[in-house]
């Protein structure tokens, strides 16, 4: 298969098959709910497994020495390293929502557009990804952004996620108008919005493309929950239903903020402070989301705190590496981002399958607050084995994913030999002990021996649901015990990001 | 630069208009608004295109750019006037006020 | 040879954990049989490598980049741990069958046991920093889950939390020291440094010195961390045995003494060494004295002897300081042991209301009091000899003052650990209990360990040969047999200690008499009961921690117009930053 093909593939597919998928559940609606529906579910499943199948190929020509790179018109896509990890985690992480809403979703009102919307908002990640162009990037940053406000939105007789869902577009369409705003000026001043026109005419810092950049960062920021442009995350997380949480805090974020460093990278030449400024942002967001997250009593509010803090940690590794062109700090960034979509997913699905057998399977809508894990191991051992997985891998605990991200992100800072980076390292690593303190009691609640009344009276757990968190917390465990295995991932994204940068 | 007092209007407006929306953004109550307010700013930063285009002589691509730019803002001024809809649906009110339940 | 046995050591307990799990908690009688077995074959495998102990990389596994070679070495001083890692650990196991038989979740509670014994071996063979960290922070992790095995108790969680927390906090300096020696050498092995191959910049070595002096600190629950290890008592007496007294808490020595030879030219840093150790000894042994629960008082009682390890390192000594670790490890897991036989016999941890129990648990007593005197320094019990050749080092490389609070502390010793012997065994019952009988795995895994703690002394020449050159080439300590040992101990200057423990043994037996001096040191009761206002420190720190976390989350108002606000504020500072800048 040529590059022009896989390239086209890989972006066009899932648009191709998410209206298809829509038409399959939609007509019947009314005859056959079961079938239609089945077919729209295997339809999705099989649209992320040829994804999947159209990365391996592209890897396989990029292997061999080739470029997997086209023109549309005269936009420019390609898979890059960067398009790679990204790619890689929206496809692998979205295939395991799939399988997890199954039995979660079934039976809601709309329930065929949540797969449409799903499957729409995995390919518009991965175009995303792939886009070399900038005013391209923004309309697949546009693209993902409406899909998700429908689908944090979903409940939409729920008032709470009404309001979820209204703060959300509204703070994020204001995002994307202040990228157009920034982009806009990048236009005037070099006449072009390839990137790599942007990049060899940008040479020189003026004001005006100073505050193009500026106004790209709080604009991306705002996806990628900077603090204190973060306010819209808690709300859309805990509201959105459980697998959509997991695909907000596990790749939606992290896109915005790999858009950020896309555009950023276009302006390398420029001396623009992009290193300074996003370490500051990662320490801000460090400190603010464990504070932030340490008294919740709602459990995936406190997750989506917790998100804040997490993407403070790729901050810092991707300010370091721009900082001080260091490879191995962008690689820890891009691995983090690895690691954290496996812990955080599995996180939030195992909160949702709690939430699902406790409240929402009932036809309640309220919040799991933490009371209602009391004991909850005794009845659901498995899956409160998995949630205390996550917890501990995002803590920090070895030997899973999350430490050895962190490893290596830290291996990086330190390498910058200076006193404020060791200042830097201890500061970020006191951190990951204070999140400690809001993760471990967690678990201890799930094992204590008097169950709580809620999660007496919870439903059984289907296997279908618990499925893909398996496979999660087995990704967990191995990329923990197995650190290098993420490299050819992690390394060429590295690659990617830096080449701009003249490293 | 020949045209440069136009350049001057045209930048004046865009920042006008991206500011007035923005304002409206902040100081507004009714969730309609709100969306006009957004509508405004991003109107604004259609015509940061056109100009940009006026510019740089590239007048075709920074047109394709704001068409796109439209629509797609008016799918999402679709989506935020469907909410608000649904909000006024189940909640009897369209001020922004009643949406501020969840906090903390 | 080498290779297979130190994959048994880790690999056997881990593999265990899992079984054990699978088993599931129907099948009890079943998880107990594989718990003992599985810790007994990691003790043989550790007691196996112990004829091959030499310094030679023994497993490299490359793992990459910047993860290095996870690399294990079985030299002396890691083999001596390994061994007391999962001999003790066995013992522990084997108690447990009995002490924790009918408690629900068995599985977890021997899953993490398991778990704890083969991270405890890989933390102390790896040669690896990286790995090292990562069995340090496994260690800190099993030794929550198991403080809070009874999730039910709000004291039992507090306590495990604070385990995690502070060692992990301590847990920093270890990281960065291992993060900086892997910027500055290109390799995570600790060998290039040790063996002065690489040199590290003076203020980078400095930053390393301190900063692993403050994980030991952390671990070994010394000045000013000691504050967890009374709360760890929460946990089942034979893990206040194994990893709060035997294992996990000489990991801080250990890491002091795998590091001492290049420590050892920073400036003050063993100065600050004996300094922590000093200050840990005297504090805990006041606080032992005025405490009136059984296992505290063994806690404060390991925190001060663990304080006379980090002395002997801090005086240059690392032999005597192991040597002490050896003994310590013996009696003081006895003593554990013991004390959870009698408070599961008993069913109470509170010494004012024991009093007899010594004409009902007649073996526990003597093997009690075994442990006692080792514990307070009595001549022939291996206690002694260990507690005089620190002294002995104390006084040649150390300031005198250290030495005589050192001193001091030891009558201190002996006076608490006959309070405690005579509160609990001696005397009229004070309340009404009812002493159950003891159970026979009990009385096996208490029997060894009392032999051990009257003769383990006379292995000091075997002992030294772990520290010879060939097995651990940096640390260059000599031979030391038992011709030696008597040669250094019976001294004149071994009379001083010897009177002064006396002293303390004579305030006891006329306490009676010396009411007026009690009262004249009311006031540093008072001190000893509030722990010297550091669990006034810790709770501040959280205090203050929770009230701003508290008043950031008013930030998140939830009104729209304030989030938007925001996002222009940001805008604003940008603009005017750059306005500055530019």
């Amino acid at each position: 298969m040529n590059s022009v093909l896989i390239t086209l593939g890989l972006i066009a597919l899932p648009l191709v098959a998410a209206p298809i998928i829509y038409l399959f559940g939609r007509t019947s609606v009314r005859k056959q709910r079961l079938l239609g529906m089945t077919l729209a579910k295997l339809l999705t499943l099989l649209v992320l497994v040829l994804e999947g199948l159209l990365i391996y190929l592209g890897v396989q020509v990029w292997v061999a020495g080739g470029s997997v790179a086209t023109n549309i018109g005269t936009i420019q896509v390609g898979l890059d390293g960067i398009g790679l990890i990204v790619g890689t985690i929206a496809v692998g992480l979205g295939f395991c929502v799939v399988i997890f809403s199954i039995p979660y979703m079934e039976n809601e009102n709309g329930e065929e557009k949540y797969y449409a919307l799903l499957l729409t908002l995995i390919g518009s990640i991965v175009g995303l990804a792939c886009s070399m162009d900038l005013f391209n990037l923004w309309v697949w940053f546009e693209l993902m952004a409406i899909s998700s406000y429908f689908l944090v939105a979903f409940y939409n007789e729920q008032p709470a996620s009404l309001e979820s869902g209204f703060k959300y577009l509204t703070q994020s369409a204001v995002g994307s108008a202040l990228v157009l705003f920034g982009i806009a000026i990048l236009f005037s001043t070099t006449g072009s919005v390839a990137m790599w026109s942007v990049w060899s005419n940008a040479t020189s810092g003026t004001p005006i493309v100073y505050a193009a950049a500026a106004l790209i960062i709080v604009g991306f920021g705002i996806k990628a929950a900077l603090v204190p442009l973060h306010t819209w995350l808690p709300d859309a997380h805990s509201q959105a239903p459980s697998g959509i949480s997991a695909m907000l805090s596990g790749i939606v974020i992290e896109a915005g903020l790999v858009a950020m460093l896309r555009t950023l990278s276009v302006l390398a030449q420029t001396h623009f402070p992009s290193g300074i400024i996003l370490l500051v942002f990662g320490c801000v967001n460090i400190l603010a989301g464990n504070l932030l997250a340490l008294r919740q009593v709602e459990v995936k509010r406190m997750l989506a705190y917790s998100s804040i803090a997490q993407v403070g940690y790729m901050l810092v590794g991707f300010g370091v590496a721009i900082l001080s062109s260091s490879y191995v700090a962008a690689a820890g960034g891009f691995f983090h981002m690895l690691t954290h979509a496996m812990m955080k997913g599995l996180a939030f699905l195992a909160a949702g399958a709690f939430l699902y057998v406790l409240h929402i399977g009932k036809g309640e809508h309220t919040a799991l607050v933490l009371d209602d894990l009391n004991g909850a191991a005794k009845k659901y051992p498995v899956v409160a084995f998995l949630l205390s997985l996550a917890l501990l891998g995002l803590g920090g605990l070895p030997p899973l994913a999350g430490f050895m991200s962190k490893w290596q992100i830290l291996v990086a800072t330190a390498g910058v030999n200076s006193t404020l980076m060791i200042c830097i390292v201890i500061f970020v690593a006191l951190n990951s002990v204070l999140s400690l303190a809001y993760y471990v009691p967690v678990i201890n609640r799930l094992y204590r021996l008097n169950i709580s009344e809620t999660a007496a009276a919870g439903r059984s757990i289907s296997w279908i649901m618990v499925l893909p968190m398996v496979i999660l917390a087995v990704g967990i465990v191995v990329i923990g015990v197995w650190p290098s295995l993420a490299n050819f991932l992690t390394f060429n994204a590295a690659a990617s990001l830096m080449y701009p940068f003249g490293v | 630069m020949s045209n440069f007092p136009v350049a001057f209007i045209v930048i004046l407006s865009i920042i006008s208009l991206a500011g007035i929306g923005f304002y409206c953004l902040l100081a507004t109550r009714n969730m309609i608004k709100v969306i006009i307010g957004l509508q405004l700013m991003v109107k604004g930063v259609a015509m940061a295109f056109i100009l940009g285009g006026n510019l740089t002589g590239q007048v075709n691509l920074a047109q394709t750019m704001a068409l796109t730019v439209i629509v797609a803002d008016t799918i999402v001024a679709v989506m935020g006037l469907a909410l608000a809809v649904q909000v006024r649906h189940r909640l009897g009110t369209l001020d922004i006020k009643a949406l501020s339940t969840l906090k903390r | 040879m080498n290779l297979i046995l130190i994959l048994l050591v880790i690999g056997l307990p881990w593999l265990g954990a899992f079984i054990v799990l699978l088993a599931g908690d129907k099948h009890e009688k079943l998880q107990h049989v594989l718990a003992v077995a599985f810790s007994l074959a990691a003790g043989a495998a550790a007691i196996m490598l112990l004829p091959n102990v030499s310094k030679a990389v023994v497993i490299s596994l490359p793992a990459g980049t910047v993860f290095g070679n996870f690399t294990f070495v079985a030299d002396g001083l890691s083999v001596f741990l390994t061994i007391i890692a999962t001999v003790i650990g066995s013992l522990a196991v084997i108690f447990s069958t009995s002490y924790m038989h009918g408690e629900a979740q068995i599985g977890r509670y021997y899953a993490f046991v398991l778990y704890f014994i083969g991270a405890m071996a890989g933390l102390v063979l790896t040669s690896n920093m990286l790995l090292m960290f990562l069995f340090w922070e496994i260690t800190a992790l099993c030794s929550y889950a198991l403080i809070s095995f009874n999730n039910d108790d709000p004291k039992a969680v507090r306590g495990g939390i604070k385990a995690l927390i502070i060692t992990s906090v301590g847990g920093v300096g270890l990281l960065l020291g291992a993060l900086l020696i892997f910027v500055y050498t290109g390799s995570l092995s600790y060998s290039a440094i040790l063996g002065g191959n690489a040199s590290l910049p003076a203020n980078i070595l400095a930053v390393l010195a301190f900063g692993f002096l403050i994980a030991a600190a952390a671990k070994s629950a010394q000045f000013p961390f000691q504050t967890w290890l009374p709360d760890a008592m929460e946990a089942p007496s034979p893990i206040s045995a194994l990893i709060h007294a035997a294992t996990m808490v000489n990991a801080g020595v250990y890491l002091l003494a795998r590091f001492y030879p290049v420590f050892k030219d920073v400036p003050y840093w063993r100065e600050a060494v004996m300094v922590v150790g000093v200050l840990s000894a005297l504090m805990a042994a006041i606080m032992a004295l005025v405490s009136t629960d059984l296992k505290r008082v063994l806690a404060y009682s390991t925190v001060s002897q663990l304080g006379y390890m980090v002395y002997a390192i801090g005086a240059g000594s690392v032999f005597a300081s192991q040597f002490h670790l050896f003994s310590h490890s013996i009696f003081k897991a006895l003593l554990f042991l013991a004390a959870g036989a009698v408070i599961h016999s008993v069913g109470t941890r509170d010494m004012t209301k024991m009093g007899g129990v010594g004409k009902k648990l007649p073996y526990v007593k003597w093997v009690f009091i075994v442990g006692a005197l080792a514990l307070a320094g009595i001549p022939v019990f291996n206690g002694f000899w260990s507690k005089e050749m620190i002294l002995e080092a104390g006084l040649k490389g150390g300031s005198i003052v250290y030495y005589s609070v050192m001193v001091f502390v030891a009558g201190l010793t002996a006076l608490y650990t006959i309070r405690a012997v005579w509160m609990v065994f001696y005397g009229e019952p004070r309340s009404d209990y009812h002493a159950h009988k003891v159970g026979l795995a009990m009385k096996i895994a208490l029997a060894p360990l009392a032999l051990a703690a009257v003769v383990s002394w006379l292995a000091v020449g075997r002992f030294s040969l772990l520290f010879g050159a060939n097995s651990l080439p940096f640390h260059n300590i000599q031979p030391f047999g038992l011709k030696e040992m008597f040669h250094e101990v019976i001294a004149l200057s071994t009379l001083i200690p010897l009177a002064v423990i006396t002293l303390g043994i004579l305030c006891w037996v006329f306490r009676s008499k010396l009411g007026g001096l009690v009262k004249a040191f009311n006031w540093m009761r008072w001190l000893a009961e509030h722990s010297f206002g550091f669990e006034g420190i810790n709770t501040g720190i959280v205090k203050a921690t929770e009230a701003s976390a508290e008043s950031l989350r008013t930030t998140q108002t939830g009104i729209f117009s304030w989030n938007l606000l925001a996002v222009l504020g940001t805008i604003i500072i940008f603009f005017v930053l750059f306005a500055i800048g530019a």
